[in-house]
């Protein structure tokens, strides 16, 4: 296809008086670009009609936009024509900047320039569009999470395939006696809800249960997995489409809190142990099966606690609470005792943690249990310290609860890390818990990555349900520490997030956060080297190798960051509209003014997904930042190849600035280890300096969110003032 | 070593059912001790208070100084974010104290019970209709009158046996106080932890520093919410004794200069006692107005606290229709309200230490170990001084 190229000045919103558009124009001229109009209402139904009627009259098929920020009337300029690409003028050139000045008229030259450049070096990407895909949805797990997610998918019209390691269905809450209240008032207790979804799902005819079985092995990627399943000896096999991981949690193992007696008495039990208890009938005491007649909950016990489970595992105190009531039911002249660290009763748990609080045989204090130690007839004696009774005190009691935490099912197994990493190393790609629960045929593993305290969540409040692996999705306490009314929700949403996973690869689109992207990685091979490093660096496992260390990519398990881009040492690695040529180009044709005229240049490679909204937003708040700097927007800053810092710095750019976001342990990188991964591809990229004779302060990556737009111009002008104190790029007219 | 603790919890439903009914809602924020303008800066009350309550620790609470010294403002009962209501939660335990300290705890239990007024109201009633009868005073329209046909109280009942009851029902009540008091103390001592508080100066100088608060009303000058009380408690402290001032001083007319009564209204005792009267009616009125209007905010206040309002209302209230209705020369009215009057006097001092009357002994007491023991004054006081 002849690429015919159209740029469209927009001249509204102050474009038009701050920049003389004429030599805008020229410059666009020059490039011999064919078409090159200007429009004073470029974004309404005049100027729209303006654009088409070039595109059916004049055969434009790549329409460049000069005019405002792509992050805004994306939905205007959605044209129906192969390329667009958008110049922001606007944001990224007046609003931040004087007008009628000569640097801001050069910015703008040098954005059309580069908008110009990178049209010309792309292509339509053409999608990935999968006919056979399979709409059926596998879901892991039986319990509450994997119950919900199994009917909400079946319910929007998917086949589910459901696992669950047990004989039985319905996980932890199926063995509960009662449940926490879900309905107003909030105070009384409630028939477990578990039992009526059970039904629910064995009457689905959409959904096939498999019960006593374990997933043997999942090969393919999302849209086409291939899923073998064992079952008391047997295997089956079928596809699926998308995962949602329900897998849960098990109780911690209470015998490793040595200091609160489990184990060692008798009359010491655990919160799983009441419940045990309490559907058979009556909380005894172990020792004696004598009715408990006064009995001390011990909350956080091996919880919030650097030694045990480091979180909250959110649901204790309210079990705690709804066991006290059980005893108390049993008998009013029962004593309860909750210590606790902290009551935490969000929601409308308040008003039952009131209730609860109402009832005069219920003795609540915050508190640091000491101790327990065992008298005559096993009875015990709890030491509080810091109570709120004013001192230490000792209370003596026939039986006490130990209210112990949860732990996902992805956390139990081995670690395991990538080849040649070692713990405590700068960078860890990531980190394998095998734990037999997924068996996933990838090359990084066969299981989700694990992030904090072996949870597989990517980001638990930017991203929920996402993992690390695109198409499988986490839900309830194995993603999170959460309640039941939370698993529901939240597998609710891992239901619609692995449906939408479906849907978007059958159209050869990608998922979250480059969602309907429709270009894909073409690799070079007669140039691959099997170095490894696509492989081993891909954020998302989303490519395999052969035998001979061959990479197999994947493009639906490909989320598009294009951090391969930047770790391929071959260049063989593109899209059709994003590539190492491309912003190579669009590098070394930024106007290098001579070394008198003191205008130094600076590029920015800014992440679209914060912070270039963040530049964005500091010209929507007109905050003046410096106008000697050309920002580059792209994917993932994990994508800059080095090649593209090389050739600005020999092409006499006086200094590149990485704006990626926050990374390390509450990261908020969406490509995952893309800006981890840009940090430290750039701890490396001194050596090259060094055989440039350049000062490795030249390049820099600062860390900044959206929420940080107001100090984009400090961050710049420090920049800038590093790079005076090292002078002019000596390479500025080579 | 820490201390073993034993919940009683029989003694937690008794807070509640006797006006603490909101107790177990506070979650120890501690904003009650913050806002209370009376508590003292180390360990202030009402937090610890609350917390002991709820966990029946009636030892301890049987030997704080600081149930005593809380003033009910109810700044922390208008301020708590739960709905704990602590000045109404203090004032049920002050209710348990008074039943557990006095020495006929039985009638404690009697007094701050409803189920039982009747029977109270009965004894008296009773009583003083045996001396009627004895007398064959019955016939209140058959009464004899005094010099030009005046009315004189005298003749319906005759002093002698007025002052034989009430003098042993003040005794009684005096020997039930001392008893409740010397308890009181003991168990202070024993609570008090010596390195926070080692007694010092003289006890007598300790009784009048806190005598003379009292009279001045100087802890209730601070209330937040319940400004109006300073000067209702005044009104009302002082209007009582002036009452018991007149009272005495007819007595010994009478008895040490032989003089009969009724005595004119030129009389300067006379306007004393009246006055006394009206300033009690102003401080009750302005109690009761203040309890309704406020009740939102610092609770409406138990059974124990009306009952005790309520009887020392009846009390002025029937004494001064007695008055008038014998000046009106109204016999069977004046009669009646005499007889009421004796009724409720009665009431008033037989029940004393068992009724919120006793508070009057018990806050004394606690404001001397108080000061003997230099527990802090509020940091506020000191700005104010």
């Amino acid at each position: 296809m002849e690429k015919k190229i159209g740029v469209y000045i927009c001249t509204d919103c102050e474009i038009g008086s701050a920049l003389d558009i004429d030599q805008l124009r020229k410059v666009a001229k020059k490039m011999k670009v064919p078409v090159v109009k200007e429009n004073s209402l470029l974004c309404m139904k005049e100027g729209i009609e303006f654009i088409k009627n070039d595109i059916d009259q004049e055969g434009v098929n790549a329409v460049i936009i000069a005019a405002c920020s792509p992050r805004v009337n994306y939905d205007t300029f959605n044209l129906d024509v192969p390329l667009i690409e958008r110049v922001n003028l606007r944001e990224g050139v007046i609003w931040s900047h004087p007008p009628d000045d000569e640097d801001t008229q050069m910015m703008a030259e040098d954005y059309v320039r580069m908008g110009i450049l990178k049209m010309q070096k792309m292509e339509a990407p053409e999608p990935h569009k999968i006919e056979d895909i399979v709409r059926s949805i596998l879901v892991v797990g039986g319990g509450i999470a994997g119950i919900t997610a199994a009917n909400e998918a079946a319910m929007a019209g998917y086949d589910v395939s459901l696992v669950e390691r047990d004989e039985l269905l319905g996980g932890w809450l199926a063995k509960l006696h009662k449940q926490a209240p879900t309905k107003p008032p909030y105070t009384d207790l409630e028939e477990p809800l578990i039992k009526g979804l059970i039904k629910e799902v064995q009457q689905n005819s959409r959904i096939k249960i498999y019960t006593s079985s374990k997933i043997e092995k999942i090969e393919g990627a999302p849209g086409l997995y291939d899923v073998t399943v064992r079952t008391n000896g047997t295997t089956e096999s079928f596809k699926s489409g998308a995962i949602v991981l329900g897998a849960g949690v098990v109780p911690y193992d209470a015998t490793k809190i040595t200091h609160l007696g489990f184990g060692q008495y008798p009359n010491v039990i655990t919160n799983y142990m009441v419940e045990e208890l309490a559907s058979k009938g009556q909380i005894m005491r172990p020792s004696d099966g004598k009715p408990a007649k006064s009995v001390a909950f011990i909350q956080c016990a091996g919880q919030r606690d650097e030694e045990h489970l480091p979180y909250c595992s959110a649901t204790c105190c309210v079990e705690s609470l709804k066991h006290a009531k059980y005893i108390r039911n049993q008998d009013p002249s029962v004593k309860v005792y909750i210590f606790y660290k902290d009551m935490r009763t969000p929601g409308h748990y308040e008003h039952f943690y009131k209730a609860i609080q109402n009832d005069p045989g219920v003795f609540l204090t915050k508190g640091d249990v000491k101790g327990i130690t065992e008298e005559e007839d096993k009875n015990l004696v709890v030491e509080v310290e810091n109570s709120l009774i004013g001192e230490d005190i000792q209370v003596g009691v026939d039986l006490v609860v130990l209210a112990i935490g949860a732990v996902p099912v992805t956390a139990l197994g081995e670690e395991k890390l990538p080849p040649g990493v070692n713990p405590g190393d700068a960078f860890i790609p990531y980190v394998m818990i095998e734990t037999d629960t997924l068996n996933l045929d990838y090359r990084q593993g066969g299981e989700l990555p694990a992030l904090s305290k072996g949870y597989p969540d990517s980001n638990f409040i930017c991203f929920p349900y996402e993992t690390r692996r695109t198409g499988i999705y986490a839900a309830g306490p194995v993603r999170s520490p959460m309640d039941m009314p939370s698993a529901m929700e939240d597998a609710t949403g891992a239901a619609l997030k692995a449906i939408q996973c479906i849907e978007l690869a059958s159209r050869g689109e990608a998922v979250h956060p480059r969602a309907g992207d429709t270009s894909s990685a073409d690799f070079f091979m007669q140039k691959c080297t099997q170095c490894k490093r696509c492989t081993e660096e891909c954020p998302f496992g989303a490519i395999n190798e052969d035998e001979k260390s061959n990479p197999l990519y994947s493009v639906t398990r490909c989320r598009r960051c294009a951090v391969c881009l930047g770790a391929c040492p071959e260049r063989i690695i593109s899209f059709k509209n994003y590539s190492v040529d491309m912003i190579g180009t669009m590098v070394k044709k930024i106007e290098i003014p001579d070394e008198d005229e003191e205008k130094p240049r600076v590029i920015v490679f800014a992440c679209e997904n914060d912070a270039y909204p963040a530049i964005d937003l500091a010209g929507l708040h007109r905050l003046n930042y410096t106008p000697f700097v050309r920002v580059i927007p792209l994917r993932c800053v994990g994508s800059v190849n080095l090649a593209w810092i090389a050739d600005a710095l020999s092409k006499g750019i006086d200094g590149i600035l990485l704006l990626g976001c926050q990374h390390g342990e509450d990261y908020q990188c969406h490509m995952a280890t893309g800006s981890h991964l840009a940090e430290i591809r750039l701890s490396k990229v001194a050596e090259t300096l060094d055989r440039l004779k350049l000062e490795s302060g030249r390049v820099q990556m600062t860390q900044t969110s959206i929420a940080d737009y107001y100090k984009i111009p400090q961050i710049l002008d420090d920049f800038l003032e590093k790079l005076d104190g090292f002078g002019p790029n000596p390479y500025k007219g080579f | 070593m820490a201390e073993r603790i034993e919940p009683d919890l029989n003694f937690v439903k008794n807070i509640i059912s006797s006006g603490g009914g909101s107790l177990k809602k506070c979650f120890q924020c501690a904003t009650c001790s913050v806002v209370c303008k009376l508590s003292p800066d180390g360990k202030p009350f009402p937090r610890k208070e609350m917390i002991h309550a709820q966990w029946g620790l009636k030892n301890r609470l049987m030997g704080d100084p600081d149930i005593w010294l809380c003033h009910q403002c109810s700044d922390c009962t208008a301020y708590c974010p739960r709905g704990a209501k602590p000045g109404e939660v203090i004032g049920a335990i002050r209710n348990q104290f008074i039943q557990n300290y006095s020495a006929f705890g039985f009638l404690g239990k009697m007094v701050s019970s409803p189920s039982y007024l009747i029977i109270l109201l009965v004894i008296p009633v009773l009583i003083l209709l045996g001396v009627l009868f004895h007398l064959g005073n019955l016939d209140f329209t058959a009464i004899p009158r005094g010099e030009e046909g005046v009315i004189v109280f005298y003749y319906f009942m005759p002093h002698i046996y007025v002052i034989v009851i009430y003098v042993a029902l003040v005794m009684f009540a005096f020997f039930s106080f001392v008893v409740g008091v010397v308890r009181y103390w003991k168990e202070l001592l024993k609570n008090r932890k010596e390195v926070e508080s080692p007694p010092s100066g003289s006890i007598v100088g300790s009784i009048v520093g806190a005598v003379k608060e009292i009279l001045l009303h100087k802890r209730f000058k601070k209330c937040g919410v319940e400004r109006g009380r300073k000067i209702s408690h005044l009104l009302t402290f002082y209007g009582f004794i002036g009452l018991a001032i007149g009272t005495a001083w007819a007595t010994v007319k009478k008895y040490g200069f032989g003089m009969m009564p009724p005595f004119p209204l030129s009389d300067p005792m006379q306007w004393l006692t009246n006055a006394s009267s009206v300033a009690l009616f102003v401080g009750l009125g302005m109690i009761i107005f203040n309890r309704l209007k406020d009740k939102s905010k610092a609770g409406i206040g138990s059974y124990f606290d009306w009952f005790f309002i309520v009887i020392l209302a009846v009390t002025g209230v029937t004494g001064m229709a007695a008055q008038v209705f014998r000046l009106a020369d109204m016999g069977v009215s004046a009669y009646t309200s005499y007889f009421l009057h004796l009724v409720f006097i009665f009431y008033l001092f037989a029940y004393a230490p068992f009724s919120k009357f006793a508070h009057m002994v018990y806050r004394t007491a606690a404001m001397v170990f108080e000061s003997h023991t230099l527990r802090k004054i509020p940091l506020a006081a000191q700005a104010d001084k």
